[in-house]
């Protein structure tokens, strides 16, 4: 069994918005809805300073710490390590929003449950890719099997030192950042 | 452990948070489940093409149900490789707006539109043009677009029936400088092969902001492959996370760079002295010329230090043929400074210095394909106008572009009757709004084809709606490059509303009432077949894929014969001094200069919108909610000295308005300039959603127009700004 995981390299992110929008289209979000979020970050002083942007979304934790304090079972962990909700038990008390060091989720206004990306599953049992990684423009996310000392992530992950964030968190994200 | 760490002050953010999320869009939401429900047997994939910004990426859209679900950049396409932007998805929910126009419109008497029908207004449109054409003659008429693939055909050959040369673009305020400068110097506007260049140089130019998917593809390959990045622009715009360095010029000065980056090439005979011996003509009026141009006197102008510049010259020089300044967009010099022209050529002509044309990592000159046309026995083919052009004393300017910012003088002057509006918005976006407004307003018929009411549809005596890019075939578009390729819009869904017609049938049933229907007895189909028969492919086979490369590369290594008269790189130039103007470039100051109190006013893309045909769509306007992306940028010590902080509300005022808008502080721009991103400031009321966001600096920009290259010099702005 594979166990998904994504590498964003920002120093390829342009900060386009495309994988926010083909998120929220690919799920059927409303536009106030995203499963992704910028963090954009200016260092230094004029004429003297970078920028580049850091696109949160659900880091997939190994140690999640929603799905520990779900009290319903409606958050949980595959086999293959990808954190979904089951909306039949959701009851949207949001207590995996605020246990999430990371604010990946959001609350669908219309149906209450909260979400997040769900590594578009689906699409990846059919051996498709998740939209966000498909439409990247910059070429910024791979997404692979962290279990598979060959594949491009894992090749990928050693070559460019990519680190989760905020990994003294404890938490185990899948998510791997390249700065 | 993680439960531990949350406080009951996180709870009440997330709470905040949860509430902050009331509204609900436009867009019907589906939860990913039932998505995944109905997923089987009820999704269609169509290749069509995009039509979110001018470049008309491949796309395929998946529907479900018939109803839009998603977008994916189509593999082939030259311009999308697979990926699309993010105004490529968002705009796709263009067909579901609510906003759409439903039904041919006209004004009244009192100036409010009232329903017609498509009848009456062919009717009407059609006697009324006949009747100017015969009583003030067939150049009264204008035709004014975007451009895109319909109204490239079926636009000038309609001018061409009723007998007048006057065909406008949008490129007056996107390219016309820069492309005023190339033609007459090089020729024509080659592409450049990002991919393979060791060192490149953005002027003005961001792939980050004015996003073509294939292009940031290319950067990123660039970039693994080892090359330098140099974004020259008084902003560090969007492709930073790309680049090695900025240079931050201060505005209106890349052409003092580029001169003194030349003079160190020639000086230290960096330059690729076989090329300029075998393919140019004058250089040595050059070479006199700019041996003054020295990076010590750039230094004082450009604000940049004497020896970044001739660092970057020499590393340029050693990098050549794989070293190019990209030839941008609008940039910094596509319509944008008075020396914006000037630019254009020394930027041709610093590129023709490190001899790359033709070379990995240069210019590529590309071809396009050759595509077929009507049988004109049995489709008589307009004869093309001889009248002489209303814009005629823009002698260098391409026709193919035009001046459309000419529009309100000749207005005025009564050299204009009646404007054929093609899905563009003049108004908002040409030259000022107000000049532009009043003078379309006097015309005797104004007749916009557009998908929603924009503010050039507000002034128009009748309004046709057009079913949005999904909900329609076009004419098939051929596309220019390394590799030509051809490509098609087609229909993805039914028409959401049924009383909107497509251009083509538009035009044609406007022929017909105007009695020039005889050169319009086809239709699209039969059209798009005889477009596609030297080709060998047929309308089928197109249909299916969507995007076709031709097998036709051009030769590299090759400099094909160039398109000027000379037929070589014209680094002394006849056709500008014709024209009046200095045969050899040389420095000329920008139009106006800010003081200790004031500001120049600048602007440029973002990544999810475009002009400001994008900001009305949910998507898309939401990012910039979210991000507060319509703030004006202004410099952190700027702001400090004037006692300003981030997200203050300000007044910005120049000799044409007083705005109001809050501002982004930042480190990110030089201290003379303020940055206004391009899209915001839609006022129309039709526009529910996007009126009333933001301000454009259009409404700053003096209505004035440079006599070399045609365009609205849009940064040519002084501004001061006060607390509210």
């Amino acid at each position: 069994m594979a166990r998904y995981g994504m590498l964003i390299d920002t120093t390829k992110c342009i900060e386009c918005f495309s994988c926010r929008v083909a998120c929220q289209m690919q799920n059927g979000l409303p536009p106030e809805e995203s499963f992704i979020k910028f963090y954009g970050q200016e260092e230094g002083t004029y004429p003297h300073v970078s920028y580049y942007t850091v696109p949160v979304q659900c880091q997939h934790c190994e140690n999640p710490p929603c799905v520990a304090n779900c009290p319903t079972g409606a958050s949980y962990q595959t086999e293959e390590g990808v954190v979904l909700v089951n909306e039949e038990k959701c009851i949207s008390c949001k207590y995996c929003m605020v246990s999430c060091p990371y604010q990946a989720r959001v609350v669908s206004e219309k149906t209450g449950v909260v979400e997040k990306c769900r590594f578009c599953i689906e699409e990846v049992r059919q051996g498709k890719e998740p939209i966000c990684v498909t439409t990247c423009v910059g070429n910024a996310r791979i997404f692979g099997d962290l279990d598979d000392p060959n594949s491009e992530i894992v090749r990928a992950i050693a070559k460019k030192k990519a680190k989760p964030l905020r990994p003294d968190l404890g938490t185990k994200p899948k998510i791997f950042y390249v700065r | 452990m993680i439960p531990n760490r949350i406080s009951r002050r996180t709870f009440l953010k997330a709470s905040a948070a949860t509430a902050a999320l009331l509204s609900l869009g436009t867009f019907e939401l589906e939860t990913w489940q039932r998505l995944n429900a109905e997923r089987e047997g009820e999704v269609k994939v169509t290749p069509t093409l995009c039509n979110a910004c001018s470049s008309k990426c491949g796309i395929k859209v998946y529907t479900k149900n018939g109803r839009l679900w998603k977008v994916e950049g189509h593999p082939d396409h030259p311009y999308s490789k697979g990926k699309i932007c993010a105004r490529g998805h968002g705009l796709g929910t263009l067909a579901y707006s609510p906003d759409r126009i439903k039904e041919p419109l006209k004004k009244n008497g009192e100036g409010k539109f009232e329903p017609i029908s498509w009848e009456q207004a062919y009717q009407e449109i059609g006697q009324k043009l006949k009747e100017i054409v015969a009583k003030d003659g067939p150049e009264k008429v204008v035709y004014v677009e975007d451009p895109r693939p319909t109204g490239k055909f079926y636009g000038p050959r309609f001018l061409a029936a009723i007998g007048s040369p006057n065909y406008f673009n949008h490129l007056t305020v996107c390219s016309n400088a820069r492309d005023t400068g190339f033609l007459h110097t090089i020729g024509a506007v080659p592409g450049s092969d990002i991919a393979n260049s060791k060192y490149i140089l953005f002027i003005g130019r961001s792939y980050g902001d004015g996003v073509r998917p294939a292009s940031v593809q290319a950067l990123v390959q660039a970039k693994e492959n080892g090359a330098h990045v140099v974004i020259v622009d008084p902003r560090l715009n969007n492709t930073a996370p790309l680049a090695d360095e900025w240079l931050s010029i201060r505005p209106g000065t890349d052409l003092a760079l580029v001169l003194a980056l030349s003079n160190v090439l020639i000086d230290e005979g960096l330059y690729d002295k076989e090329f300029i011996a075998r393919y140019a003509v004058g250089f040595e009026d050059f070479a006199n010329k700019v041996s003054s141009y020295t990076p010590v006197w750039a230094e004082k102008i450009t604000g940049i230090p004497k020896e970044t510049i001739t660092r970057i010259a020499r590393e340029m020089g050693k990098s050549k043929p794989k070293a190019v300044i990209e030839q941008s967009w609008r940039g910094g010099f596509g319509c944008t400074y008075a020396n914006s022209v000037d630019t254009g050529r020394a930027v041709a002509l610093f590129n023709a210095l490190l001899g790359n044309f033709q070379q990995p990592g240069g210019y590529i000159f590309g071809k396009p394909p050759q595509l077929g046309k009507l049988d004109p026995t049995r489709h008589p083919e307009p004869g093309k106008s001889s009248l002489p052009r209303i814009d005629q004393e823009f002698s260098l300017v391409d026709p193919h572009n035009g001046v459309a910012s000419i529009l309100p003088k000749k207005i005025e002057e009564g050299k204009v009757k009646a404007a054929f509006i093609c899905q563009t918005n003049p108004v908002r976006g040409y030259t000022n709004p107000k000049v532009m407004a009043d003078s379309l307003e006097k015309l005797e018929l104004m007749v916009v084809i557009d998908v929603l009411m924009s503010e050039t549809a507000l002034v128009a005596d009748y309004v046709l709606p057009e079913p949005s890019y999904l909900e329609r075939d076009d004419v098939i578009e051929g596309i220019s490059g390394g590799k030509p390729a051809i490509a098609l819009r087609q229909k993805v869904i039914e028409k959401v509303y049924p009383h909107t017609v497509p251009a083509d049938q538009i035009f044609t049933e406007i022929a017909k009432a105007a009695g020039i229907g005889e050169y319009f007895n086809f239709t699209l189909e039969e059209l798009n077949r005889a477009l596609l028969a030297p080709l060998s492919i047929s309308l089928e086979e197109l249909r299916e894929k969507g995007t076709i490369v031709l097998n036709d590369p051009v030769k590299m290594g090759e400099v094909p014969k160039l398109k000027t008269p000379s037929g070589k790189i014209e680094f002394y130039n006849e056709s500008f001094k014709k024209a009046g103007f200095s045969p050899v470039v040389e420095w000329k100051e920008p139009l106006v200069k800010p003081e200790q109190d004031s500001f120049r006013l600048i602007t440029g893309k973002q990544s999810f919108h475009t002009h400001a045909y994008t900001v009305n769509l949910p998507y898309l306007l939401q990012i910039t909610k979210d991000y507060e992306s319509e703030r004006l940028w202004m410099n952190r010590k700027r702001a400090e000295e004037m006692g300003l902080k981030d997200g203050d509300l300000v007044e910005v005022s120049s000799s044409e308005a007083t705005s109001k808008i809050r501002i982004k502080v930042t480190d990110r721009i030089h201290p003379e300039a303020l940055f206004i991103p391009s899209p915001y400031g839609n006022y129309s009321p039709y526009l529910t959603l996007a009126k009333g966001v933001g301000f454009s600096y259009m409404d700053h920009v003096p209505y004035r127009i440079d006599p070399m290259g045609g365009t609205s010099m849009i940064h040519e702005v002084i501004v001061k700004i006060r607390k509210v």
